[in-house]
């Protein structure tokens, strides 16, 4: 049977992913990102996880808002690396399971979790951004990763209970699967931030510690917030951190936070974490 | 109204994309998206006005766009997320977009940033 074995916090800011590009990983404004990316590498490297879960949010790329998925889940042998204005990312496209991904899909689905199915389309920075900072990619990336796509753009979005119920259910799902894989559930985003309106810079470094310590002692009480509470307290677009919430259901129960980094250098306070079941 | 988004009424500087905004301003949207094709890129950088037209935008969104408005075109009902598209044709990057939009100069709203250098 496969496993859940970990849980991983990360930012999906798409600087990262031009930072990274750039190779700026010595460079000294950049370098407490990387550093801090650095111990969560390393714990891969030796569990070895043979999939990683992605909650993550679409900027519509995958989609567009004509018909925009509440949950998505990818399946394919292969996920291009989408082009989002600027062109191609010098990656290899992420590798996907086939049968992990229907599976999942299907103990969704017979679950009541209604999801969205998609194929062959490009992801964006959304999975791409994080990735080659908790993976190598060169010569290939050494897992599958199975995608899920939250809407966090377009209201109505799904409410933080709702994601959290998510990851319990994708945790029957893993326990359900024949085969002996390790599992890594990763939730994308956040933390505090705004990038739109004269708001646009609002940083809330109170607030995003409560966060993350409310995360591993009470996620009971971020289910209970309503989107308007995260988009006063942490910026408009800090809402995504519900996707952290779809992780922490599938780490239903007491966790240990191994790892955590925080670098708010400039909009968004750049964090990732790291979880095991206790 | 949404119970989820009540009560952000006193928030300033917050425009919250719902489906209210995205029916309104669907072919702006669809337009900005479409910067992530090659060919729509292409497109606009020869013969912008034709592209606009042939997106049905109008004569405001129009404007908006020929004068890269950003708090403009979000107040018209933009998604950020597909303005950031159009950005990058623009050759504008994100923290330049948030300096305009909150109506300060780049160096202006870098120097409120804890690592300016961060970019
Ligand atoms: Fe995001």
């Amino acid at each position: 049977m496969a496993k859940i074995i970990g849980g991983i916090g990360t930012s999906h800011v798409p600087t990262i992913g031009v930072a990274y590009d750039k190779g700026k990983q010595n460079d000294p404004a950049w370098e407490p990102l990387f550093k801090g990316y650095k111990p969560v590498a390393d714990w891969l490297a030796e569990k070895k996880p043979d999939a990683l879960v992605f909650f993550y949010n679409d900027h519509a790329t995958t989609f567009f808002f004509d018909l925009y998925p509440t949950f998505a889940l990818g399946i394919g042998e292969q996920f291009e690396i989408a082009d989002e204005g600027a062109g191609k990312r010098p990656l290899p496209p992420m590798r996907g399971n086939v049968d992990l991904s229907i599976h999942i899909a299907e103990s969704l689905v017979n679950d009541e979790f209604d999801i969205t199915t998609f194929q062959d389309r490009p992801i964006d920075h959304g999975c791409a951004s994080p990735l080659p900072l908790l993976w190598p990619h060169a010569p290939d990336w050494p897992g599958v990763i199975v995608p899920i796509a939250i809407n966090v753009l377009q209201f109505p979005i799904p409410t933080a209970k709702r994601c959290y119920k998510l990851g319990q259910a994708l945790r029957r799902a893993i326990e359900s699967y024949p085969e002996d894989l390790k599992v890594v559930v990763v939730g994308t985003g956040g933390l505090s931030h705004q990038v739109h309106g004269e708001r646009a810079g609002f940083n809330n470094e109170e607030w995003d510690m409560e966060f993350l310590d409310l995360f591993v002692k009470n996620p009971e009480e971020l289910t209970k917030l309503r989107h308007a509470d995260y988009i006063r307290r942490g910026g408009a677009e800090s809402v995504e951190q519900i996707m952290w919430l779809a992780m922490r259901g599938a780490l239903e129960g007491e966790i240990r936070e191994l790892h955590r980094n925080y670098y708010l250098a400039t909009t968004t306070a750049m964090t990732v974490t790291l979880y095991e079941p206790a | 109204m949404n119970p989820q988004l009540a009560g952000l009424d006193d928030l300033e500087g917050t425009y919250v994309f719902d489906l209210h905004t995205s029916n309104r301003a669907m072919k702006l949207n669809r337009f900005l998206w479409k910067m992530i094709g090659t060919e729509a890129r292409a497109h606009f950088s020869k013969d912008p006005e034709q592209a606009m037209t042939e997106a049905g935008l109008s004569d405001t969104e129009k404007d908006l766009v020929r004068r890269q408005d950003w708090i403009g075109l979000i107040r018209a009902g933009a998604s950020f997320f597909v303005l950031e598209k159009f950005a990058r044709v623009a050759q504008r990057t994100n923290l330049e977009v948030y300096a305009m939009m909150r109506g300060e100069t780049f160096d202006e709203f870098m120097a409120t940033r804890r690592v300016p250098e961060c970019r």
